[in-house]
């Protein structure tokens, strides 16, 4: 009996620990984005040329120009109903609009011949309110579009999916259906939805806003790697904190129109417009 | 009073009556209503579409059967589809379709009308943000629609489309009129043969009641556990 080697119960538990990862993990280590990271700067991936949109009468966008360069991550901000969310909802076509042209990854959305489905599923977008599907577990959350939409194997898709899932700290919850998450947690699943299709560009509308305080930093945490690991963001926030940290263009709209449009230390720094002026005292007084 | 009546031709009709007639009302009616539910959400998506032109005659459509009583349709159908048959084909003489396809036929594509009303609220009811991002996802319109829309909207609606279901079983009765022999024509016909119809068709109504009150309470019970988690 005493030949057989019984560890002492204090040595069994570190395994015991490891084996069962806590619920929530929290950001993990590793890529977020597949393979090297993209930076490669200086290429255009984005090109907003003159967009106008109106609404019946109502002009929602007045003549938008600006561009996104391969690596970079701009951020857009803005009062409510100036247009911000509009506009990047232009990029990947889930908005119409009526003048100007916008160019993804070499591909003209507003033409014709284009295959929007296949440009949309080259563009991650990331939304307010997180829309994950919810008569689908998480792990067909990640996977579906994969398979429907990449023509990836269930193995292969799984694999992907959860591996991201297991990035941003969920892993635990595969099985899980999105009404049994928190808020924070939904976004950070739907980001890893939209970064499963191995997107060149993310797209973020507004992605803290529907949620409660303290699952902010969760949710920004994830953006701030995938912008490290040198992912093309645009992004609609009224996150200030996070724009000083990882922005390389601050883009500020009001009443349709690109009002600034400056490097994130000019924009900080010294807004030149009146209107942006008054926009950031009103947001970083608290 | 009641001693002028006998039960025992209930007993000894039963094989005839749930044999031939309940089965055929049964068969009728799921046959009916898995048809009506997929042409009703075709209608519903035409509808919904957009597409001018499409729209107007999904409308028109489901417009004129609501409009029209089902015993007419049932008539129309039978007398007629033979002729326009016919035509359709360039046979010369009417083809023959058969009772059992007509009323079939008929009750599928008068349900869907009520089915796609039903499937138009249900696809409404899915929050615009789930089409979005199905199609952010790089989903085209009928993916979007088979894996996001639709399931969702099937599940919010199945109280509903199975509440319909029940007034179509109910409805089967009427065929009748083309002398097929669903529960109630086997019902009527016993009834008549034997003299006893007031027996038969009171049994006839236990029998409807029993069947479509147990499952609208069945209905009820999977109301309360079909509703999605958001």
């Amino acid at each position: 009996m005493t030949s057989s080697p019984m560890p002492a119960p204090t040595a069994a538990e570190p395994a015991v620990e490891a084996a069962y990862a806590p619920a929530d993990a929290g950001l993990q280590p590793g890529h977020l984005v597949s393979g090297v990271p993209q930076a490669a700067p200086g290429e255009t991936m984005i090109a907003i040329d003159n967009i106008s949109k109106w609404y019946g009468d109502f002009q929602v966008l007045t003549n938008c120009t600006t561009k996104v360069a391969k690596g970079e991550v701009v951020v857009v901000c803005g009062p409510s109903g100036s247009g911000k969310s509009t506009l990047i909802k232009c990029v990947n076509a889930l908005e119409p609009f009526q003048k100007g042209q916008i160019t993804v990854a070499g591909t003209k959305v507003a033409d014709k011949g284009t295959n929007l489905p296949k440009l949309r599923s080259r563009v991650g977008m990331v939304f307010q309110h997180f829309e994950l599907f919810p008569h689908l577990s998480i792990t067909d959350n990640l996977t579906i579009a994969q398979r429907k939409v990449l023509g990836r194997s269930a193995e292969d898709a799984k694999k992907r999916g959860l591996d991201l899932l297991a990035r941003v700290g969920l892993g635990a919850h595969a099985t899980k259906f999105p009404g049994q998450l928190s808020g924070g947690q939904q976004q950070r699943v739907a980001i890893a939805r939209a970064l499963a299709m191995n997107p060149v560009v993310m797209l973020f509308d507004e992605p803290t806003s529907a949620l409660d305080p303290e699952m902010v930093g969760e949710v920004l945490d994830v953006m701030v790697e995938l912008a490290k690991e040198g992912m093309t963001m645009m992004v609609v926030t009224h996150e200030m904190g996070f724009a000083r940290k990882v922005a390389d263009r601050v883009i500020f709209m009001d009443r349709g129109e690109i009002v600034e449009d400056a490097k994130k230390e000019d924009f900080f720094g010294s807004p030149r417009s009146e209107r942006a002026q008054t926009f950031l005292s009103k947001i970083l007084q608290h | 009073m009641l001693s002028n009546f006998d039960f025992s031709v209930i007993v000894q009709s039963l094989p005839y009556l749930f044999g031939q007639g309940m089965v055929f009302t049964v068969t009728l009616t799921a046959m009916a209503a898995v048809g009506g539910v997929i042409i009703g959400t075709l209608l519903a998506m035409a509808r919904l579409s957009g597409v001018p032109g499409l729209t107007q005659v999904a409308k028109g459509y489901v417009e004129l059967c609501r409009s029209l009583p089902l015993v007419l349709v049932i008539f129309w159908f039978y007398f007629l589809v033979p002729y326009i048959g016919a035509y359709v084909t360039g046979s010369s003489t009417p083809i023959q379709v058969g009772a059992f396809p007509s009323a079939l036929i008929t009750f599928m594509a008068f349900e869907a009308a009520y089915f796609s009303e039903i499937m138009r609220a249900g696809i409404q009811s899915i929050p615009k943000g789930q089409t979005a991002a199905a199609q952010a996802l790089g989903m085209n319109y009928w993916q979007t629609m088979g894996n996001v829309v639709l399931p969702q909207a099937f599940r919010n609606m199945l109280p509903l489309l199975l509440t319909q279901t029940i007034i179509l079983f109910q409805d089967t009765s009427l065929v009748y009129v083309l002398s097929l022999t669903d529960f109630m024509g086997a019902a009527s016909k016993v009834a008549q043969r034997d003299g006893r119809l007031v027996e038969m068709y009171i049994f006839a109504a236990v029998v409807y009641f029993v069947i479509c009150f147990s499952a609208s309470f069945l209905v009820r019970r999977l109301q309360r556990r079909v509703a999605i988690i958001r």
